[in-house]
């Protein structure tokens, strides 16, 4: 009956007016399966041994060629980056045209050209693909590796090394590699500014004369192109150059750690950590593991429907994205589980990644999870007919490494013939657990604590994946809270002196960025503090507490310390001006932690917690025995804020000393700001009355 | 004609083949149903895959003070299920379905899309619809994408050097237009939102008549219109939609300023120009001059910068164009000790040049081989082609054939026009120049 109705709505065409016939409580049947039309590109050889594949596709009138010589992985050693930079070269001109002319003569035409280590890529309009097939041929085959043009390669690397040290995404991805597979390995090494100093221009030639050839060569045609008039220009651009052979270097396999462990890289500035569970394995394309193990990996974290997404995403908000990826290879390759999280969250994060895993391994998925996995490959393979190079590249992988002539043709029986006990049975040797290791780039004090706490070794390592000792982080507390606290009071003037301090006043200038604000700060015991800044004489901000409540005003807005917040709960704990002189009152709970380093010099670490249940942590200098830093965090908004004060520039005041200088650094999640105060002027005991902090 | 033929049968194969071009057209048909919901329909039979979008206009210009990052955390939402699409179900559908499916949101608009084989078409017009007829907007919810949000800003903003750019080039640019904070907003006000401001901001801007459907792939053409009845019809219409009119005041001083960012080591240099709506004649003919300025290697500011004088490590301008303003954008990182000051010098030599000469013929025919190109391979998947027809109707006074437009517009522009517009647009006093700077320890 619905069909009829559908079949006269499709006569009446626009009409909406049977929108109620439908069901819309379940999501629709689909229509037949499509049929996935898979040919062949026209495929031969030229007389030096170049393979050339021509995909015919009339869609737009572009066409697009590229060469790639299969090398293997390449050992590059203290060299690192020579590949990349010899890549780079192959773009700076031939032995007939300088760069400038090369690159003018493609884009004239609108025609994108690059060359790259293992050989290069233009798309060109179709009435001019010749010229630019016959750039790219110049380009791999006569390049002009003038002494010039890698001076300046090798500067910009340099200076594009410096984005990449600091970015963190960068760090983890440099050290995941090394710790996996070594950092002597081809495919655990990376680039660093060192080993690009040392590479020279003979380096590069040599590279080149060895990589870039026509052995191992695929030469791929794709677009607007008859397949015959792509052999021909084939044939004129490429048959008649020669090179060296390449053989393709065989990479030594390594181990997994016998125990799952915990490899972090300080990275201070990070707001997330990046996350890498990841272990070694061997999985060639034609293993009989491979299909189950493609669907595993797609069950755990292939996507927004896998374990991983829900589980870390939707169900904690702990990530923007946590995914798993599997690849399988000639080499060894890797298995991978990642997010990028907050840093509050990073130890519960590395244990819901293992459960994930866990669950996969020790739990048969349902079918109905199966089926649904299997058809998310179905149709990947269907939407990849838009693409008309993907055959290509799939013959170009048979050819390369040495794949059934039907491997992509029964692509998809053999991912629906996949079990969920294969599932399993892959999970369990391919995705480790007890023996995985967990390399963690993030901001080393605020998430080591945590993941100390979970119970593998945790070892520490530099961005170049070199180990950091354990000792020059942590040296374990050497003084007591007594001891750290009298040393303070007596190295400021005396407990005598400091109880005749009712007052302070003082007068200095604020920098912010460029800016200089002027400002005063009051106080008075035992716990009244008044701060004013003023620009052109005006005063545009104001913080002030009267003993009992206080308020903060800006650019003339006013807002109350509300009962309960931070603010106040801080200032019930102050006691004196001095508060250090109240902390061994028996109210207030103290901590020592361990000794840092506060600009080059030693410092104690003590936590305090006043009757509130505030806390702060605070610096004092192991010789001096001044307090150099404290650090608080303040809630306000449902935001959570981080204050650093470093104090410095002591000066004698009467019989005490004062720090002239004080800078303040607050950091959130939107970013750091630092405020500068730097005092000019302070008075004791004198110009403060009560009055000054309504 | 100035080709670099090697021969006549070249040039001859060239005009012909340039006749195939203006052949290639991206034909479509469209339509409103009675909620006022418009519908684009692009037929392609090469492949059997279908995408389904729908181009909701609203965007973070939509947003008030206090409220940034609301139309992109809107996005987020509206992944959460409906009636009929238990929570946490729509992705399954989705991966069941054999499809892949996202967002994105930007100042002017948000877009959501699925591709699928071409038999799950239908699957994709149920879900869209369940998405514009009633999802489910809930306190779980927003809890739980709130908090993704933010883990999303860590990630692509605060942890990613040079991720505060953008963020901070329009907060001077922009005085009062809400151009002045960028779609993923601030963290404060993503803390903010409240689950009832939710359901206020989908009656108001999810509404069909501020929507357009735009189908591209393997569809019959008859039966897809019937579909579309089927599963859109019914929803009701909403109330008219009103984008804001926020006029700022033309920039008569240059403003320079400094930002810092903690993940960077390398200073940067900007400039940033306000310039005209991304429908205005002048927007395609800045897009033109981005071109001749950064467009490649034989770019100006690229082969002289990078190339010759070998004093930028990057270099890259474009026309940020939007629906109400655009801004024209320069950035230069340094190769090694050069300062940023001398950046900006060559910059400003390379508009000025602009500004007193006309391009040569042979830059100008270069211009127009590169605009078809861009045209050829925006429009080679289905997916790309359904969003430029949404757009075109979206943002080009219900134009949906802008996309068949725009190469004849560009070639319409003259040397003359490019010269005028950069004195017009491209002035010292008319921009912010931001140092942007590593932040010490």
């Amino acid at each position: 009956m619905r069909k009829i109705i559908l079949l006269a709505a499709s006569a009446l065409l626009v009409s909406g007016s049977f929108a109620q016939t439908i069901n819309r409580t379940h999501p629709p049947k689909p229509g037949p399966a499509p049929e996935i039309k898979l040919d062949n590109p026209a495929v031969f050889q030229l007389k030096n041994g170049i393979k050339v594949l021509v995909v015919e596709n009339h869609k737009v009138p572009s066409i697009s060629a590229s060469y790639f010589v299969y090398t293997g992985p390449i050992k590059e050693g203290e060299k690192a980056g020579v590949m990349n930079l010899m890549g780079g070269m192959l773009n700076e001109g031939t032995q007939t045209m300088s760069k400038a002319a090369f690159d003018q003569a493609a884009e004239q035409d609108g025609t994108s050209i690059n060359l790259n280590s293992s050989g290069g890529y233009i798309s060109a309009l179709n009435r001019y693909f010749e010229k630019g097939l016959s750039l790219l041929a110049d380009g791999l085959q006569n390049p002009a590796m003038q002494q010039a043009a890698f001076d300046k390669l090798k500067s910009q690397s340099l200076s594009g090394l410096k984005i990449a040290e600091k970015s963190i995404n960068t760090i983890a991805q440099n050290v995941t590699g090394a710790l996996a597979y070594g950092k002597t390995s081809p495919l655990g090494e990376f680039e660093t500014s060192a080993s690009i100093k040392s590479i020279q221009l003979a380096d590069v030639k040599s590279y080149y004369n060895k990589y870039i050839t026509p052995s191992s060569g695929y030469l791929t045609i794709v677009g607007d192109i008859q397949p015959k008039e792509a052999q021909k220009l084939a044939e004129k651009y490429f048959a008649n150059w020669k090179g060296a052979s390449v053989t393709v270097a065989k990479v030594l396999p390594v181990d997994n750690p016998a125990k799952t462990e915990i490899d972090l890289v300080d990275v201070p500035t990070a707001v997330q950590s990046v996350i890498n569970v990841t272990n070694v394995i061997s999985l060639p394309l034609d293993s009989k593991d491979y299909f189950a193990a493609l669907i595993a990996n797609q069950i755990l974290g292939g996507g927004a429907d896998a374990y991983l997404f829900k589980d870390l995403r939707e169900k904690h908000g702990y990530t923007y994205g946590a995914y798993s990826s599997i690849a399988g290879g000639i080499h060894q390759t890797r298995f991978n589980a990642s997010a990028s999280v907050r840093n509050a969250v990073t130890d519960s994060s590395v244990l819901l990644l293992l459960d994930n895993i866990q669950k996969l391994r020790s739990e048969k998925v349902s079918e109905d999870l199966l089926k649904d996995t299997k058809a998310v490959f179905n149709g990947n393979f269907a939407l990849g007919t838009e693409n008309p190079s993907r055959i290509a590249g799939f013959a170009r992988n048979i050819m390369i490494y040495n794949l059934p002539e039907d491997y992509y043709r029964n692509y998809l029986q053999k991912i629906n013939a996949v079990t969920a006990a294969d599932v399993q049975r892959v999970a369990g040797k391919y995705f480790n657990h007890d023996n995985t290791r967990i390399v963690i780039a993030g901001k080393a004090d605020s998430i080591l604590p945590g993941l100390k706490k979970l119970g593998f070794p945790v070892k520490l390592y530099d961005n170049d994946a070199n180990p950091v000792l354990v000792s020059d982080i942590n040296q374990g507390p050497t003084a007591s809270a007594e001891t750290i606290i009298n040393h303070y009071l007596s190295a400021i003037g005396g407990k005598e002196h400091l109880a005749k301090i009712k007052s302070i006043a003082g007068t200095g200038n604020m920098k912010i960025q460029t800016m200089e604000i002027p400002f005063i700060t009051k106080k008075m015991a035992p716990n009244l503090e008044l701060m004013e800044m003023s620009m052109n004489g005006k005063v545009v901000s104001k913080s002030v507490f009267d003993g009992k409540a206080g308020y903060q005003e800006q650019m003339g807005q006013k807002k109350a310390f509300e009962p309960g917040s931070d603010e106040i709960k801080k200032y019930g704990d102050m006691k004196g001006v001095f508060e250090q002189a109240f902390y061994q009152d028996g109210s207030y709970k103290l901590a020592t932690g361990k000794t840092t380093k506060i600009n080059g010099s030693d410092a104690y670490q003590l936590s305090v917690t006043g009757a509130s249940g505030n806390k702060s942590v605070e610096y004092y200098d192991v010789k001096s025995g001044l307090l150099v830093q404290s650090e608080s965090t303040v809630t306000s908004n449902g935001q959570t804020m981080t204050m650093r004060s470093a104090y410095s520039d002591y000066k004698k005041v009467g019989d005490v000393l004062l720090p002239y200088n004080q800078t303040l650094t607050v950091s959130s999640a939107a970013g750091e700001q630092v405020l500068e105060m730097v005092y000019t002027d302070f008075k004791l005991n004198e110009g403060v009355s009560a009055e000054d902090f309504k | 004609m100035s080709i670099h033929a090697k021969s006549g049968c070249l040039i001859a194969g060239a005009l012909f083949l340039s006749m195939a071009v203006s052949a290639q057209k991206v034909k479509f048909t469209e339509y409103d149903l009675d909620n006022g919901l418009h519908v684009i329909l692009h037929q392609d039979k090469s492949a059997p895959v279908v995408a389904v979008s729908v181009m909701y206009h609203v965007g973070s210009k939509n947003e008030t003070t206090g409220l940034t990052g609301f139309a992109h955390f809107f996005e987020h939402l509206l992944f959460e299920g409906s009636k009929n699409i238990k929570r946490g179900d729509f992705m399954k559908i989705v991966s069941a379905g054999g499809g892949s499916n996202n967002a994105n949101t930007t100042q002017d608009r948000t877009f959501y899309y699925e591709e699928f084989p071409s038999n799950q078409f239908k699957l994709g017009l149920w879900l869209e619809s369940e998405r514009m007829m009633h999802p489910v907007i809930n306190e779980i919810g927003v809890n739980t994408q709130r908090e993704v949000v933010k883990e999303e800003k860590r990630m692509n903003v605060d942890n990613r050097p040079y991720g505060h750019l953008l963020e901070e080039v329009f907060k001077r640019l922009f005085v009062k237009h809400p151009y002045r904070w960028v779609p993923i907003g601030s963290m404060e006000d993503i803390n903010r939102a409240k689950l009832t401001q939710f359901q206020d901001f989908f009656k108001k801007f999810y509404v069909p008549g501020n929507a357009v459907l735009s189908i591209a792939g393997d569809i019959n053409l008859d039966s897809a219109k019937t579909w579309i009845g089927d599963y859109f019809a019914a929803i009701p219409g909403g109330p008219k939609v009103t984008q804001p009119a926020i006029q700022e005041a033309p920039i008569t001083k240059e403003i320079v300023d400094t930002a810092y960012d903690a993940n960077i080591q390398l200073p940067g240099i900007i400039t940033a120009y306000r310039t005209p709506a991304e429908n205005t004649h002048d927007a395609v003919v800045l897009d033109m001059i981005s071109s001749i300025l950064s467009g490649g290697a034989s770019s100006r500011l690229y082969k002289e910068l990078v190339d010759e004088k070998k004093t930028a490590l990057e270099v890259v301008s474009f026309n940020y164009a939007l629906e109400d303003y655009g801004a024209y954008l320069t950035f230069a990182l340094p190769n090694g000790n050069t300062s940023l000051d001398s950046l900006l010098t060559d910059i400003n030599a390379n508009i000025e040049d602009l500004q007193n000469n006309l391009i040569s013929e042979k830059d100008y025919q270069k211009l127009l081989n590169q605009a078809e190109m861009r045209f050829v391979q925006a429009n080679n998947k289905d997916l790309g082609i359904a969003e430029n027809l949404a757009n075109g109707y979206t943002f080009f006074n219900k134009n949906t054939n802008h996309i068949n437009e725009e190469l004849q517009e560009i070639r319409s522009v003259t040397r003359e026009e490019i010269r005028d517009v950069a004195r017009k647009f491209l002035n010292p006093n008319q921009r912010v120049v931001l140092y942007y700077l590593p932040k010490g320890k």
